[in-house]
């Protein structure tokens, strides 16, 4: 495997022009949508088939009675443990060599478990083509030499693209710089190889806490409870079967068997 | 935000029909190995309701993709820890044990009958997991009411046991065999199922805790509690231990039990719709 690729979508930096949701639209040929109001700036309310990059702009209730303006370019986080990829049965769904992970159009028979298997709620099923759909990394230009073209349409750097681990120090060195300014809930969501879901190829500096931004605190591998599950549905089984033997031996014994 | 997979009313139809299949399946299996002679029409119509159900099964799940020439990508990736990809193994499986053990049932000489019996135990196998695996798929999803709860693959596996009982003991009772041995044999196991099944569900709950919001206090809690609790399972059981003596009576509380296994089935996939 390749060194692992990132994206570093510092919100600290952003400035909601969107930029990245139009230059991701046209560099990936997605359709126009019917605008949607959702009582801001932001549109759509959430990710779909056709809007891989989706900037929220979140208002936060502040102790002095105003509300700090956040701006969040979300997008697919490119998990290092996945839940659409684990979910996908035909394979279509699978992990570059970069560390992201991708959905192989051609393979892709729309059975919609990756939609809901993904604890951000970033893949959304394509009417149109029956497919399941979302960000690719910018998958053919990453294997170009290229950054996606979110990251190089943002003029604020907002959006960075490299390696992982470097992105990770760099990152690092902007919380503690943040902190010092006084945005004492500075921190980094997904930055950690060692917290959840192994880490996030795509990950965050938020402002605030995760659930402000409607962020999951802490996401979970949907697929954890896989052998609990199917321990309790043996254990049902081993009941369910023991009441029906009873049941046929119970009467009749001794009427021969043929 | 999470989202929902927008599996609506052919998976619903899917998780009841195959629960009944697997179910049928199972009850046929069991009458067939450890019954008597007397049992065998027992037999033979749980394997006889099996085989078209699965191919039903496998029609529903195919045009329920978003992409049906595809349904053959399932078949070339073979993830062990996947619910979705070994249940479409498994169905596929169950098919031919379906297939081999209806064929079988229409011969009554003894080396067929003994080839029946091998085939049938290593069948309710493939038959328990038909009833549970949906159950289990989804509880591993990131959605709350889902997969909050352990117990969905044992719920559903009861209830499926309990409406292929149900099925068994309704055609007996159409083709004129209740009241016989078979008939009383399948009930009691039906009973069982049923009162087991009422402990699952409130086990269910419990560990569902607040997750169970959709459930309880949803625009389908009135279906919940009188479609599934009142009318799928209290009633037939109350019929069962009060009345099993009544031919009639244990039709209406087979029907109950399938109109039970329906809502169940019917509440957990369209709760979360949104």
């Amino acid at each position: 495997m390749a060194r692992t690729l990132a994206m570093f979508t510092d919100t600290s930096l952003c400035i909601g022009c969107r930029a990245c949701q139009v230059a991701c639209k046209q560099w990936n040929e997605l359709g126009a949508e019917a605008p949607e109001w959702t009582g801001t700036y932001q549109n759509h309310a959430h990710f779909t088939d056709q809007t891989f990059r989706l900037v929220r702009f979140v208002e936060e209730p502040k102790p002095s009675g105003d509300l700090a303006w956040l701006l969040m370019s979300d997008v697919c986080k490119h998990c290092a443990q996945a839940g659409c990829l684990e979910a996908c049965p035909t394979g279509a769904i699978y992990r570059t060599e970069f560390g992201t992970v991708d959905i192989n159009q051609d393979v892709c028979n729309g059975c919609r478990y990756c939609v809901a298997s993904c604890p951000f709620g970033v893949v959304h099923f394509d009417d149109g083509s029956g497919t399941a759909r979302k960000c690719t990394f910018c998958n053919d230009r990453i294997h170009n030499g290229l950054g996606p073209a979110c990251a190089k349409a943002c003029p604020t750097d907002s959006i960075q693209f490299g390696f992982r681990d470097e992105l990770v120090a760099k990152a690092g060195k902007r919380v503690e710089t943040l902190k010092g300014m006084g945005f004492k809930e500075a921190q980094l969501y997904g930055a950690d190889t060692g917290g959840f879901l192994g880490g996030l190829n795509a990950f965050f500096l938020l402002l605030s806490k995760p659930s402000t931004y409607n962020l999951p605190e802490h996401p979970r591998l949907p697929q954890r409870n896989v052998v609990v599950d199917s321990l309790l549905s043996i254990g049902s089984a081993l009941v369910v079967g023991l009441g029906a033997i009873v049941s046929f031996r119970s009467r009749g014994k001794g009427d021969g068997d043929a | 935000m999470l989202k929902t997979p927008h599996w609506e009313m052919m998976i619903v139809w899917y998780f009841f029909l195959g629960g009944i299949a697997g179910g049928a399946y199972f009850t046929a299996a069991v009458a067939d190995a450890f019954g008597t002679a007397r049992d065998r029409a027992v037999a033979r119509i749980g394997y006889l309701v099996a085989l078209p159900l699965v191919v039903i099964c496998g029609a529903l799940l195919i045009a329920d993709l978003g992409v049906p020439m595809r349904f053959l990508n399932m078949l070339g990736t073979f993830k062990f820890w996947d619910p979705m990809s070994i249940g479409a193994w498994a169905l596929g499986v169950f098919g031919l044990f379906t297939f081999a053990s209806a064929l079988l049932s229409f011969s009554p000489s003894p080396p067929a009958v003994a080839w029946r019996r091998k085939i049938g135990l290593v069948g309710i196998f493939f038959g328990f997991f038909l009833a549970s695996y949906t159950g289990v798929l989804i509880s591993n999803t990131a959605l709350p009411f889902w997969s909050e709860g352990r117990l969905m693959g044992a719920l559903f596996l009861a209830s499926g046991a309990s409406t292929g009982m149900a099925t068994i003991a309704l055609i007996l009772f159409l083709t004129g065999g209740a009241g016989g041995e078979g008939w009383r044999k399948v009930k009691q196991a039906d009973r069982y199922a049923i009162g087991f099944e009422l402990c699952v569900l409130a086990l269910f709950l419990v560990l569902l805790g607040s997750a169970a919001a959709p459930l309880l206090g949803g625009r389908l809690a009135v279906l919940f509690w009188g479609g599934l609790v009142v009318v799928g399972l209290a009633v037939p059981l109350a019929l069962e231990l009060v009345a099993h003596r009544t031919a009639a009576l244990g039709a209406v509380s087979a029907v109950l039990v399938l109109v039970g296994g329906f809502v169940l089935r019917y509440v957990v996939v369209m709760s979360i719709q949104t």
